[in-house]
């Protein structure tokens, strides 16, 4: 199972690539050893709680963490001793740190004053930028009149008119309102794409990172645990930390017994499923994962191969679009299950139910 | 998570030398040197004498000066529990109040404090002179005029006057920082107005309540401005004491010892606060 | 939040600002009576205390050219080596920073009146003439504490981002600090200076010590003056002084909103 492709087999050499990076706070306190690459034009997140180190590493690309190991390689060229300003690097804060004395003209125009750029190319570059991101009209305002979702742009316009060679994004989105974050999040990768920036975007919201990324490096105390595409990290978790973080996932203790033409005949919680994979040895211990959406309920639609549980609903909470059930299988075991909202029938506690879930639907995960 | 501390170069001594280097000159060796003289001997002849004695506090101990120290402890002493009286309720009330209120409020609290010593004492003396506003009140009524000024009273109501600004400043601060959600939630918990107070909001205050007594207390027991105007001759505090031996009878072995005296008491007591403070901070983390 | 004030609070409050501003009220009020005896209230209008005043050359001469002039060098040198210190102490981390902070408010804290005496001493030790060098050498001890404070306040309160973007925007560290972090804590610097300049200009107990007798300040010879039975022109100077702070203070607080007093 390649899950975590190294730089090497994505073909083209990375625009960017964080090599055996280590920063070390206190002896418990450690980020590292990290390794990943950025292709030209790619989009990739850095997603995990707080505290795992994502941000650490993205202020080492940016130039205000000095590493204590490792190295980072701009188009093959180690950086990581060179101060932030000499980096061309851009960055995008969490609160945007807009220059609260400056107009947003010349918050925009900050960085070309400091290169010395001329005044006529300067306005028409200033221009551009933020008519870039819609905003031509707000030259004259100051950052504090300005709302947040318009103040983000700004913070982006002043990063991209020096035309940095990468861009990156420190949880960018996470002082919006949940209406305007979801805007701002199209509005970002549309932006990204047009400009073939490559964007390095620190998270710890999965849904932003699923929506935004192409590929994402799932981070925890530390460590990566996975590198891949959005698709890759949610239907094929590398392990049970991935499957908890990205999504809800329900993860049953269970052994292998054997092995069934294109399936993986496994024991859990007294049960006896099919697995949709192959490649497992007989009395392996290992975690089996179902997503909760993977489920159905009182299946009357279940094809020949699929899983039937018998279970008990414990608990029915109605959302609307969906509904959330809390069921115990006979075994004990409890699932989680997501189901329509609307489905015909209404489900109540106490309800004895059947599940179906297809061989396929089950992930198997080392323990 | 947090930013970069700087990265490590000397830079800073450059910048923080400068002041070290002046505040060395101008205070530290000032005060080292106040400390030698007091070990000096007194002759009226010879104006520095270095021959090292310890005559000059043993002095000290002499009824006139310690009827001087005590009344000036005392004065020190009550001045502070007048500034707590009327500055605990009028810090409270700047803490709590609207920001428009309590800017204006700070002004007015401000600006009296910037004024000179000498002018606010003067306002005094023309209160409660002999042809004051309040005597003017008196006789004015057909009674007779009150010796107002030149007691000891007197002198109370001039420093408590004077500092009551230094006890509400630091108090204010350490009320601001009392959550008013713990005083809701007190008096949802069926705590009168005054038991709110009691076990909430003085507990929490207490930093701000001692660094003001402090503050209080040091200026009143040096003062000497407020004494010599509204107490005159007969309020001798020991400010008077070290003022007249330094620049009327030059005496100055014997007043550098009163000084290092004084030194020696308002820093110890400073430490000793500090020191208190800290440790009720270690033990109320979110205060 | 006024609900839950107990009644007598404000009632309470007024006559702790009644008390605290009497004597100022009446320091201004005598001095545009016309009784030569501090009568108050005055009985009629009159500015002949403030004719009194400026007719008076070591009056205008205290006031004009030695106390406003030493509180504005006060504050200059107080700002220069309080500004310095000030980003020294919060922009660098090294060992004994907290000692040293404690040791620059240090002069907040220690009483005048002994400052002086040692000062005094000093002086006399090394033969220096009390004047008005000598004079400013001291207030520039007491008046640093206020910038410090001050300008420590505002660049505590500056968010670090700034200057991290302004980095990240192609800014050496010393650009980042004169274009970014300058600007936003100049309120800051201004107010330290304005604090620093009425603390050297409202200044009795150094200068009872130290002054020489070509450096009498307004407030000495407002001093010695109320020793002597002077006359309501003391008033009128009063009331210049109380004017003067009294907008200073207003300037300070509503233009720049300090957040360090004491």
């Amino acid at each position: 199972m390649a899950l975590t492709p190294t730089v090497e087999e994505q073909g083209s050499a990375p625009e960017l690539e964080v090599r055996n990076l280590v920063k070390r706070f206190t002896a418990q306190s450690v980020v590292g050893p990290l390794s990943f690459g950025v292709a030209a034009g790619e989009f990739v997140s850095l997603l995990g709680p707080s505290g795992c180190g994502k941000t650490t590493t993205l202020r080492c690309i940016a130039g205000f963490e000095v590493p204590t190991e490792g190295s980072i390689l701009l188009n093959g060229l180690a950086i990581e001793g060179q101060p932030p300003n000499r980096r061309n690097i851009g960055l995008v804060f969490q609160n945007y740190a807009l220059f609260p004395h400056l107009t947003i003209f010349e918050n925009v125009a900050f960085g070309l004053r400091l290169r010395r750029v001329g005044d006529a190319q300067l306005r028409q570059r200033v221009g551009h930028a933020l008519e870039l991101v819609g905003l031509p009209h707000l030259a004259a305002r100051y950052p504090r009149q300005l709302s947040g979702g318009q103040q983000q742009r700004i913070a982006i316009a002043r990063c991209v008119v020096l035309e940095p060679r990468i861009l990156l994004f420190d949880e960018p989105l996470s002082n919006l309102d949940l209406k305007l974050r979801l805007a701002m999040r199209r509005e970002l990768r549309e932006l990204q794409r047009r400009l073939g920036k490559t964007a390095v975007y620190v998270t710890h919201d999965q849904g932003e990172a699923l929506a935004l990324s192409d590929r994402i490096v799932v981070m925890s105390n530390g460590r990566i645990e996975q590198i891949g595409s959005p698709q890759e990290i949610y239907e094929r978790p590398a392990n049970a930390f991935v499957a908890d973080f990205i999504g809800s996932s329900n993860l049953l203790d269970a052994t292998v017994v054997g092995t069934d033409g294109a399936a993986t005949i496994i024991n859990a919680a007294g049960l006896t499923l099919r697995a949709g994979v192959v490649g497992h040895t007989a009395g392996a211990r290992i975690l089996a994962m179902v997503r909760p959406e993977r489920i159905r309920v009182a299946g009357t639609d279940a094809a020949a191969g699929d899983n039937t549980l018998n279970a008990r609903i414990r608990e029915a909470t109605y959302l609307g679009q969906d509904l959330h059930l809390t069921l115990r299988l006979d075994g004990g075991q409890e699932l989680s299950v997501v189901t329509q909202g609307s489905a015909a029938r209404r489900l109540v506690p106490g309800e004895e139910v059947v599940l179906t879930v297809a061989a396929a639907d089950i992930f198997l995960l080392p323990k | 998570m947090s930013p970069a501390p700087p990265r490590q170069r000397p830079y800073w001594t450059a910048l923080v030398l400068p002041l070290a280097l002046y505040l060395i000159v101008f205070l530290v060796i000032p005060f080292i040197h106040i400390i030698v003289l007091s070990f000096y001997t007194y002759s009226p002849t010879r104006i520095w004498t270095p021959e090292l004695t310890i005559a000059n506090y043993v002095g000290l101990a002499d009824a006139s000066f310690l009827t001087v120290l005590l009344r000036t402890l005392r004065l020190g002493l009550v001045s502070t529990l007048i500034c707590v009286l009327f500055g605990y309720p009028l810090a409270y009330f700047l803490a709590r109040a609207e920001r428009r209120v309590a800017l204006i409020g700070l002004f007015f609290l401000v600006m009296p404090l910037m004024v000179s010593a000498v002018i606010r004492t003067f306002g005094w003396l023309v209160i409660l002179g002999r042809n004051g506003l309040v005597n003017g009140a008196i006789t004015a009524l057909g009674l007779e005029r009150l010796p107002l000024l030149y007691n000891e009273t007197a002198v109370v109501i001039g420093l408590a006057n004077v500092f009551v600004p230094f006890m509400v400043l630091p108090l204010m601060a350490s009320i601001e920082r009392i959550n008013p959600a713990l005083e809701e939630a007190a008096r949802n918990l069926g705590a009168s107005w005054l038991a709110t107070f009691r076990r909430v909001i003085l507990p929490l205050s207490r930093p701000g309540l001692i660094s003001g007594c402090l503050l209080v207390y040091s200026a009143a027991i040096s003062a000497f401005v407020v004494p010599m105007l509204m107490g005159g001759a007969r309020v001798r505090v020991i400010g008077r004491q070290i003022y007249d031996q330094l620049l009327i009878s030059y005496q100055w072995p014997n007043a550098s010892a009163i000084a290092a005296l004084l030194v020696i008491a308002t820093t110890s007591l400073a430490f000793f606060v500090l020191a208190l403070m800290r440790r009720s901070a270690r033990q109320e983390p979110d205060a | 939040m006024n609900r839950q004030m107990p009644a007598l609070l404000k009632p309470f409050v007024m006559l702790t600002y009644i008390l605290l501003l009497a004597p100022l009220a009446i320091v201004v009020a005598v001095s545009f009576g016309a009784s030569p005896t501090f009568q108050f209230p005055p009985t009629e209008l009159s500015l002949k205390w403030y004719r009194g005043f400026f007719g008076n050359p070591e009056f205008v001469r205290a006031f004009f050219s030695v106390s406003l002039v030493l509180g504005f060098l006060a504050a200059a040198m107080a700002s220069l080596l309080g500004v310095t210190a000030a980003i020294g102490l919060v922009r660098f981390r090294f060992r004994g920073r907290e000692a040293l902070e404690a040791f620059f408010v240090a002069p907040l804290f220690i009483p005048e009146i002994l400052f002086g005496a040692a000062l005094y001493l000093t002086y006399a030790r090394l033969g220096i003439k009390p004047s008005m060098t000598s004079l400013l050498l001291g207030h520039v001890v007491v008046c640093t504490p206020f910038v410090i404070r001050n300008v420590m306040a505002g660049l505590v309160g500056l968010d670090p981002r700034l200057e991290e973007a302004a980095m990240s925007l192609g800014a050496s560290r010393i650009q980042a600090f004169l274009k970014v972090a300058l600007p936003l804590i100049q309120s800051s610097i201004i107010s330290g200076f304005i604090f620093a300049f009425i603390i050297s200009f409202s200044d009795i107990n150094l200068a009872l010590f130290i002054a020489g007798p070509n450096s009498t300040t307004l407030p000495v010879y407002i001093f010695n003056l109320l020793l002597f039975e002077g006359d309501p022109s003391v008033a009128a100077a009063s009331t210049l002084q109380i004017v003067i702070v009294g907008l200073l203070i207003w300037l300070v607080q509503f233009l720049f909103r300090p957040r360090a007093l004491l």
